[in-house]
């Protein structure tokens, strides 16, 4: 009988877990291939035929709505605006990223660790503290509203998330190994470049692409630095639903559109998401 | 004109110094053993050697050039690792061709081809070119790495005890392999061991490394049967030799021994003064017996156990001092163990150091 | 290529050093600004007055709202997503295919930008047809007024936050119970140790510095919450929502008053330093703790 209250009370937990966590994923999926009409009825509609409309209106940038004239949107700009960052952001990591990391990792250093920390604890400062003189700064200088200053904020989260995930997989590996390629006549560029890159290969890539969903999913830094022509997605869609009459499906299928490209990012990294959520200090 | 001249080398880690004042020259194509106790430096001498580390004080020398300031890559010395230090990620064929791949080679690739079959060969790893090195045996691995560290003819070798991580059997074999393998590339060899009976067998010098400076350089029979301090007599031989303090003095051919009020003479020459010392005695330098001779000693007996092919027996003395004595097989089955038992020493074979410093006396 | 050895790791770092003090200028002129007065709109007034920006919002009563709410937001989103992660991690914690496929699915979340989350749930709670509205019918809530009443937005805010970063905790803690040691379970197993006891004398105590350190993350991130709340009440209605860092870009874009933004984000930040010294150390420990593990 006890067993049987303990099954139950198991299942209502899994159920109670799964449509609070993933009904809503699921049902923002649903509403992109809805039209309006039928995302506005009461009593939701459970069977409907699907529709792409939303899609190609998002994609074509113009949409017909019957009654009114056609609404122009100028979301795929912020899609263009979100790949540009974040690819930029994830490659400026990884090229001041990884010789730091390998640094850290390798020689004790006098300040080496202060360094590191320094730009760990970047990681918790208030975004605004440090935004709103750049704000200035760069309005000042005519960064204001360029691809190359956001990238450069973005640092602000992405390096020291790399540089602690990639530095543990430097660490791993024994110097041993490099000093012998060193032996073989090979110079020190070239160990990093042929020895130690090659090993720390899996950390170094799990660890870009857990920065590109952060550049990718970072809102605050573009909301204040940009103008709309160089929003990506997050601050982007914001807009989208405020602004007046737009279909609700299209504003769903921005959303989709907007969390497609880390949703299956994710499913890739599966194996090295505890280490990089936890700075590399958890091996998952 | 020696090839590789060590001058003064210190290398210190915080207060720790590793190595203090160390001196050696030796000669193009030697086989120069370092033996030491763990911990006693013997791979940061290599690490400094290969420029690894760099020096904080001396000179080293090569082949009349000094090369303290050059990168590892610049000094034509390569280095077995005692982890062997393979890349994971290549092919054993990789390993071993890295070496030759280097830029300023300039090697065609079927050179190269032709060198590492070659070297394959002649430590008989043709059959596993293909395989990363997690798929090989320890004993591979190790070919492998004494491979690469060959294949490219350096003026210098540096093997940091390659057989400590293999098992018993392949480091036998090793053992007789090894010279002449490395007799074919004709290079000059510092072999790293902390096992005596690896650098005597191995070594056409053996330099006994403690205190952070060679305390010996000599053939492996001088120092085993001279060594020049009591440190050094301690780390060749297994059980170690016997020491104890003692009172001597000579007369005529004969130097009476006193330990502890138990008396006997030993028939020896020597110049050593009369006085206090030590003495020190190796297990197979005792000869032990059920019967009195001349100048034996009666001894009490304790244990024994076998080591390494020999018998061992732990017997001791009226005055409470204990020696161990190690016999052939045949030997201790002659020995009756219920019996009295005598002690007598191989006179010419006994050694003594001062009390103080350790030194060999003669 | 010939560089000095010691020069050698500043140059390796260098280029990450920049951005590091490209940081810090930034940083220290925050800090300049919220000791003058400073508002865009009265560029003449500009001028350094020490303190009175500090003295200035303590004094004000809406400042003492900004703190109250943010800490109420914080506790509030640690314990549920702490109870929540930690009993989610407990029943996924055996390896089987439900429990596996739920440990990638429940993830998701996490992955969303959480100004996209809000998004998806303003979508979902919408009083004209979200389908929230609609389930919440079936058992007698009608009209749930969610962000748009004073008395229900910090409710609503906080059920996002706990959507996205539950997932955060829950994934942490799972990785810590999937690599806690076998042998004192199966001790207790055999001494016939009841189940409460092994959840709070073995299980807990062991899962202890993984708790910490994801609270610590997570109390971090929390007290300066801005996305969420930016998306979804920008700080309304009224000022019922407003923590730190909205109420600081407020002051800033909507009043212009620089200096008062600064001073308020030095607070934060001064918060923040302490909280992140904590949880470095703490990180630090779990570090070393779980390397020195593997190393066995």
């Amino acid at each position: 009988m006890k067993f049987n209250v303990w099954v139950l009370l198991k299942i209502l937990a899994y159920i109670a877990i799964i449509m609070f966590f993933l009904f809503p994923i699921a049902w923002i999926f649903n509403m992109s291939f809805m039209t309006n009409e039928e995302i506005l009825r009461k009593v939701p509609v459970l069977f409907y035929e699907p529709t792409l409309k939303n899609y190609i209106g998002l994609w074509k940038g113009e949409i017909a709505i019957e009654g009114f004239a056609t609404m122009y949107v100028y979301f795929k700009q912020n899609l263009i605006n979100s790949a540009i960052l974040s690819v930029g952001s994830v490659s400026v990591t990884l090229l001041l990223g990884v010789p730091a990391a390998y640094a850290f990792a390798r020689y004790k250093f006098k300040g080496g660790e202060d360094i590191a920390f320094t730009l760990l604890s970047f990681r918790f400062a208030p975004a605004l503290l440090i935004i709103l003189p750049l704000n200035l700064y760069f309005s000042k200088i005519g960064l204001y509203d360029s691809y190359f200053a956001l990238i450069w904020v973005y640092q602000l989260i992405t390096l020291p998330l790399l540089l602690w995930i990639v530095r543990g997989y430097f660490e791993d590996i024994s110097p041993d190994i490099e000093y012998a390629y060193r032996l073989d006549g090979h110079s020190w560029f070239q160990s990093f470049w042929r020895i130690s890159i090659p090993l720390a290969k899996p950390g170094i890539a799990a660890a870009s692409l857990l920065c590109f969903i952060y550049a990718w999913n970072n809102f605050v830094f573009a909301l204040i630095l940009g103008s709309s022509q160089i929003q990506p997605v997050t601050v982007g869609a914001l807009a989208f639903i405020t602004a007046s009459a737009i279909p609700y499906g299209l504003i769903a299928c921005g959303i989709v559109v907007s969390v497609l490209p880390t949703l299956i990012l994710a499913l890739f990294i599966q194996k090295y998401l505890v280490q990089g959520l936890s700075l590399g200090a958890i091996k998952g | 004109m020696s090839y590789l001249n060590l001058e003064n080398l210190s290398k210190s880690f915080k207060d720790d110094k590793v190595i203090l004042n160390l001196n050696a020259k030796i000669d193009k194509g030697e086989f120069f053993v370092v033996f030491g106790p763990s911990g006693s430096g013997k791979t940061v001498l290599l690490r400094l050697l290969s420029g690894i580390m760099l020096l904080d004080n001396g000179e080293i020398e090569m082949d009349s050039q000094v090369i303290n300031e050059f990168q590892p890559e610049e000094r034509d010395i390569s280095m077995a690792f005692q982890n062997f230090a393979l890349y994971p990620h290549m092919k054993a064929y990789d390993n071993i061709a890295s070496p030759l791949r280097a830029d300023n080679k300039n090697i065609p690739d079927d050179e190269i081809d032709q060198k590492v079959k070659e070297v394959a060969s002649l430590l008989k790893i043709e059959h596993v070119l293909n395989q990363f090195p997690k798929e090989l045996s320890n004993g591979q691995k190790q070919r492998t790495s004494l491979a690469r560290s060959l294949i490219s003819k350096p003026s210098v070798v540096l093997l940091d005890d390659p057989l400590r991580n293999v098992d018993a059997k392949i480091r036998f074999e090793m053992r007789l392999e090894l010279p002449r393998v490395l007799k074919e590339f004709n290079t000059t060899v510092i072999y790293v061991t902390q096992d005596f009976r690896e650098a005597m067998a191995l070594g056409d010098r053996i330099a006994v490394l403690y205190d952070g400076k060679f305390n010996d350089i000599n053939s492996p029979k001088n120092i085993y049967q001279n060594p020049s301090s009591l440190t050094t007599a301690k780390l060749f031989g297994d059980p170690t030799i016997n020491n104890f303090d003692a009172n001597i003095k000579k007369q005529n051919d004969f130097v009476h021994v006193d330990v502890k009020g138990e008396q006997f003479k030993l028939k020896r020459k020597t110049d050593i003064q009369d006085g206090d010392c030590i003495i020190g005695i190796r297990p197979e330098d005792i000869i032990l017996s059920n019967e009195p001779s001349e100048n034996s000693i009666e001894v009490e007996f304790r244990t024994k156990t076998p080591l390494n092919l020999r018998i061992v027996f732990l017997v001791r003395l009226n005055n409470g001092l204990e020696f161990l004595c190690s016999t052939t097989e045949e030997e201790s089955q002659l020995i009756d163990e219920n019996k009295k038992m005598y002690i007598s020493f191989l006179d010419e074979k006994s050694h003594f150091f001062d009390k103080e410093t350790k030194r060999n006396l003669e | 290529m010939k560089i000095n050895r010691k020069l050698f790791p500043y140059v390796l770092t260098l280029p990450a050093l920049l951005v590091c003090v490209g940081i810090l200028i930034p940083f220290f002129t925050a800090v300049y600004y919220s000791l003058q007065r400073y508002n865009l709109k009265m560029p003449h007034m500009k001028g350094f007055i020490w303190f009175d920006n500090y003295v200035n919002i303590f004094s004000d009563p809406s400042f003492w709202n900004t703190i109250r709410v943010s800490l109420t937001y914080t506790f509030f989103t640690i314990i549920i997503e702490l109870l929540l992660g930690l009993g989610i991690a407990l029943l996924l914690a055996k390896r089987n295919w439900l429990n596996n496929i739920l440990g990638v699915l429940l993830v998701l979340p996490l992955m969303i930008a959480p100004a996209l989350a809000s998004l998806i749930w303003r979508l979902l709670i919408n009083p004209n047809f979200g389908i929230v509205n609609y389930l919440l019918s079936f058992i007698g809530i009608d009209d749930f007024t969610w962000a748009s009443h004073p008395d229900t937005v910090l409710f609503t805010l906080i059920m996002v936050d706990v959507w996205v970063f539950t997932p955060f905790i829950m994934i942490l803690l799972l990785a810590g119970l999937r690599s806690l040691p076998r042998q004192p379970f199966e001790a207790a197993e055999l001494d016939g140790v009841p189940e409460y006891y092994k959840f709070f004398r073995i299980t807990l105590p062991m899962l202890f510095p993984f708790i910490l350190t994801a609270s610590l993350f997570r109390l971090l991130e929390s007290i300066q919450q801005f996305d969420i709340i930016y998306a979804l009440s920008q700080g309304g209605p009224g000022e019922s929502s407003m923590v730190f860092q909205v109420s600081a870009y407020l002051q800033t874009f909507q009043y212009t008053n620089i200096g008062k933004a600064a001073a308020m984000m030095v607070v934060l930040w001064a918060i923040c330093y302490f909280l992140c010294h904590v949880f470095v150390k703490q990180w630090h420990k779990l570090k070393i703790k779980t390397k020195g593990e593997l190393l066995q």
